[in-house]
């Protein structure tokens, strides 16, 4: 590549016969021999640049002088191991730290769906559903009725999809002989064309299969290899979905989980129109099923903006027909009904997670942020204490001909080098980080870095070295190069030790430290709170996991369960047994208008009327440990054709039979079809999640209504609660062998999955708080120590004429107390504005929790102590002799 | 530079003009690089200062370029030397870099010596 046609030997033999030939002349011009060639040697100009010219020609000089400038700064840098580990090291930690949010929340809150042209998909929302419809969530889920005439005459959305869960979590599936349970929805035929899916193997559905309700199956690329290990002869093999077989005919591109914001789904159908696959797993209502039912508005949509509309165009094309779609079969709207309009929102992101990740995510993300600026600005001092230790080297440089951009030039090179270091570290960091966090987090979609990542790192990087450049540089210049030649090494480091930028850094790194130390207390805080809060029910030993039989009429439902109860009930270690159809813990929980002695309530003050129900078997409050404090609790003999009976809490007693005996009065549901006298009271206890305040609740008689579909079992098992799963799932085939468990877990885990994130946000803003701290302290005592050895010479002069070594401990401790006093009065204003934006994430602690601040300003005081005592220490025993003999 | 005297009534050559001066004294017949340094201070009655250094290097960029050759000979004074002549890309070029630069000195004389410009010259 650099082939040289001639040699620098070459080139400077030349010269040297120039210098020759000129010395000849000038001797034949009249000079004696040697003030000849002195006289030649001037005329020609310095030699050496111009050899070196000669080398540099054609050589791609930049990359030359680079390689040479990285060598010379290795070489700087390994003479100061302890400054280059601790620099790198606390650089991986900083931007490793926000590369890793950072990819979880490119992830989750900024990547596009994989499709193609997301920008002009859009999700169809309604302000508000028709009087008397059940939804899924008031705003964005719709009837079929609806979906059906926005399909066929919507006009500003080509095609309209819509999309709906076979199950609130997981249905069950079979492939081959063992039953196992995944995520399924239910497709338009357009679903994989309109929004422009590819599918790797095998094709998508079409129109003709929505309408004849073809049995047929995709899978997300995601399940193919997690369950079928690519095998590409999956297609047309049968799945079982709820024991219907469907044919597998494609899978879809990897990367493409769904527009189901929770979770990732696993598999497609096509709309159907059977009883098993009712939308979201329900039984049908009034023997409708989702496609047929126009109360109940349950399906979302997402739709593709026709060419050349704008969203509010197209909404307002499609206004008239989704309004005389929406009461169809539900008769005209009410006087002084607000009629439901339809809007389109950006369907560019993945749904449902900003609502779930984002606040926490932002918040992570302003953390690790601040993390980050503490871990520059330590790196940044560190930088400055050592180039000013180095100014005499600078100014001896300066002294022997280096120019100030050669200077800058190898500043920039050794910033270069620890950046590109920490950053490889802080990548590698990184993914492993996101990796745990994604676990943590149960995040299912992919975290893998991806390029606006890269990007992002790559920014903060080329931030961080053009800074760790450029600020040592005024202190390398300021000194000049007659420095060197004048002054010692005591006075020549005096001012760069006094240098007050190190100490507003300092200052303000406490202050970023105390905000860190205030915002993860009260996390953690929180998360404490969150942990201890007594359930009201005896968790341990408590297992509990779904089952959703294949069961025709309601007495068969009853029979199934009553079966399934006494087959558990022997099993070994089995305690008691019983079944609800909402299981304790999982964020659901049903809520309606109840009736009281045959009426609405009335309520005081305008409080709820607002009762969470359930339906529960035999021995519910026994199983589950929650205390009766009247009457009885539900039993075998509570039979379909015994009196109906319900059971009450507290808050149910307190609220709408305050000031008597609850026990013996009716209620019944709003619409007044079903009625049950009161037979027990129970205590209070946590029923949807830990972070609630209980509501009045009450509880049906499995076996006395009319319904019948999945349930949960709850198992009171002596010993490891889950070393019963194995016998009870051999129970529940015994009975039918399509039947898995559904997401069999502890009751204790059930209940944890309510408060995972917090505890995890708590878990991550305590680890970031104490990442800061020791980032903070190893800063302060680098700095210190620097500082005190920069005064080696003053020290000794001041105990040579006479200070005690207390007078200078104190001096040097006072310095670093009044650098904290200064961050904290700046951090405590700054922790309470934290403090208030988080108070939604709190549980149990006030945003001005006293504790927290107290805890963390003495936690930065303890630090600033700590690490001014080794460099106070270190200055007391200077020996007077030995710091003035120092030069 | 510090050997450099501030009172040197030379001038420094603008940049391109010593290829052009190179190609010039090389015209007459082969020559060594201290040669050519002589003989174009010579012919400028000493206004010219050539840097030695830059010498050498255009030198040595002409003949990467070919416009002129080199090979190590012998002075007349039984030096070993490094002797240039043109080739004829060379000649070329000097035929064509010569009329270029009369037409800037040109284009330079009319304006400066046309009447309302400037008083004086500044540097």
């Amino acid at each position: 590549m650099f082939r040289r046609k001639r040699s620098a030997e070459d080139f400077a033999e030349e010269i040297k016969a120039h210098l020759e030939l000129e010395a000849d002349q000038l001797e034949g011009e009249g000079l004696n021999g040697d003030e000849a060639r002195r006289m030649a040697r001037c005329e020609f100009g310095n030699a050496g640049a111009a050899r070196e010219r000669f080398y540099l020609k054609d050589r791609w000089v930049s990359l030359d002088r680079l390689l040479r400038d990285v060598r010379f700064g290795m070489r700087s840098l390994r003479q100061s191991p302890g400054f280059a580990a601790t620099a790198i090291l606390t650089l991986a930690l900083g931007i490793g730290a926000n590369t890793a949010v950072f990819s979880v929340m490119n992830a989750v809150l900024l990547r596009s769906l994989p499709v193609s042209d997301p920008d002009r998909l859009v999700y169809l929302r309604t302000s508000n559903p028709p009087r008397g419809t059940g939804t899924i969530d008031s705003t964005q889920t719709f009837s079929y009725a609806v979906y059906e005439a926005l399909r066929k005459q919507g006009g500003g959305l080509s095609p309209v999809m819509a999309f709906v869960p076979l199950s609130g979590s997981k249905v069950a599936v079979r492939y081959g002989a063992q039953p196992e349970e995944a995520e399924g929805d239910m497709v338009s035929g357009t679903f994989f064309s309109g929004l422009g899916v590819n599918l790797p193997l095998g094709r998508g559905f079409t129109e003709e299969d929505e309408t004849r309700h073809a049995p047929l199956a995709v899978l997300s690329y995601n399940y193919w290899t997690r369950r079928f290990a690519r095998d590409p002869e999956v297609l047309g093999k049968t799945l079982y979905v709820n024991g219907v077989a469907m044919s597998v005919v494609g899978v879809a591109a990897e990367g493409f989980e769904g527009v189901e914001g929770s979770g990732s789904t696993d598999f497609w159908i096509p709309l159907q129109s059977r009883r098993e696959l009712n939308a979201w797993g329900n039984p049908p209502e009034d023997g409708k099923l989702y496609d047929s039912n126009p109360t109940w508005w349950c399906l979302r949509m997402i739709g593709r903006l026709a060419p050349g509309l704008t969203r509010a165009q197209a909404a307002a094309q499609m206004q008239p027909v989704f309004q005389r779609s929406a009461y169809v079969g539900l008769g005209s709207p009410m006087e002084g009904e607000k009629a439901p309009v339809l809007s389109l929102v950006d369907a560019k992101s993945f749904p449902g997670y900003d609502m779930q990740y984002g606040s926490p995510l932002r918040m992570l993300m302003a953390m690790v942020g601040l993390v980050l600026l503490i871990a520059l600005a330590n790196v940044v001092m560190l930088l400055m204490a050592r180039n000013a230790a180095r100014q005499r080297e600078f100014s001896l440089r300066q002294a022997l001909g280096a120019g100030r951009g050669e200077l800058l030039r190898q500043l920039l090179t050794e910033g270069l080098i620890l950046v590109t270091a920490g950053g490889v570290l802080a990548w590698g960091f990184a993914e492993m980080a996101t990796r745990v966090l994604g676990r943590w987090a149960q995040i299912e979609t992919s975290l893998a870095p991806d390029r606006t990542v890269l990007l992002f790192t790559l920014a903060v990087l080329v931030i961080a070295g053009i800074l760790f450049g450029l600020a040592p540089l005024r202190l390398a210049l300021a000194g000049g190069a007659e420095l060197a030649l004048k002054t010692s090494a005591a006075t020549s480091n005096v001012d760069a030790g006094k240098s007050r930028a190190g100490r507003v850094i300092v200052a303000l790194q406490m202050a970023l430290c105390v905000v860190l130390l205030v915002g993860g207390g009260l996390l953690v805080r929180t998360m404490r709170n969150l942990e201890n809060t007594p359930l009201g029910l005896r968790v341990d030993g408590l297992v509990v996991f779904g089952v959703k039989p294949n069961i025709p009429s309601v007495p068969e439902g009853i029979a199934f369960y009553r079966n399934l109860m006494d087959k558990l009930r022997v099993l070994p270690g089995a305690e008691s047994v019983t079944v609800s159809e909402e299981r304790l813990g999982s964020g659901w929980s049903d809520n309606s208008d109840m009736r009281v002695d045959g009426k609405l309530p009335e309520v005081a003050n305008g409080a709820s009327r607002t009762v969470r129900s359930n339906v529960a078997g035999p021995e519910f409050f026994r199983t589950l440990g929650v205390p009766v404090l009247a009457g009885r609790d539900f039993s075998d003999s509570d039979t379909a054709t015994s009196p109906h009976v319900g059971i009450i809490n507290e808050q149910f007693a307190q609220r709408f039979l305050p000031n008597q005996s609850p026990l013996g009065h009716t209620i019944g549901t709003d619409d007044g079809r079903y009625t049950m006298t009161i037979v027990g009271v129970v205590k209070d206890h946590k029923y949807r999640s830990i972070d609630e305040e209980p509501i009045p609740m009450a509880w049906y008689m499995y076996a006395q209504i009319p319904m019948a579909g999945p349930m949960h079992v709850e198992m009171r098992v002596k010993g490891e609660p889950l070393a019963i799963l194995p016998s009870a799932r051999k129970a529940v085939q015994e009975l039918d062998p399509n039947l898995p468990l559904i997401r069999p877990m502890t009751q204790r885990e059930q209940f944890d999955t309510t408060i995972s994130q917090h505890v995890l946000f708590a878990r991550l803003a305590g680890f970031f708080g104490f990442l800061a701290v020791a980032l903070v302290a190893t800063g302060l005592y680098g700095m210190l120590a620097y500082r005190v050895s920069m005064r080696t010479a003053e020290i000794g002069v001041r105990m040579a004429v006479g200070a005690r070594r207390g007078q200078v401990v104190w001096m040097i401790l006072k310095d670093s107390l009044l650098l904290t006093a200064v961050g904290v009065v700046m951090g405590v204003p700054l922790s309470m504005l934290v403090g208030r934006a988080l108070a939604s994430s709190l549980y149990g602690v006030k945003p001005l929790d006293s504790v927290s601040y107290l805890l963390a300003v003495a936690g930065v005081a303890v630090v600033a102590v700590v690490a001014s005592a080794v460099p106070a220490g270190r200055a007391a025993s200077v020996d007077p002799m030995r710091a003035l003999r120092t030069e | 530079m510090a050997t450099q005297e501030n009172n040197d009534d030379r001038i420094a050559l603008l940049q391109g003009t010593l290829d052009l001066l190179i190609l010039k004294t090389l015209v007459l017949g082969a020559c060594h690089g201290q040669g050519v340094a002589r003989s174009i201070q010579r012919q400028s009655e000493d206004v010219f200062l050539v840097d030695h250094g830059s010498l050498y290097v255009a030198l040595q960029r002409l003949e990467d370029k070919k416009w002129i050759s080199a090979k190590w000979g012998i002075s007349e004074n039984n030096r070993k030397a490094r002797f240039y002549s043109l080739t004829p890309k060379g000649r070329e070029q000097l035929v064509e870099k010569a009329s270029e630069w009369r037409r800037l000195t040109r284009a330079m004389g009319l304006i400066l010596d046309s009447s309302g410009g400037l008083q004086g010259e500044e540097a």
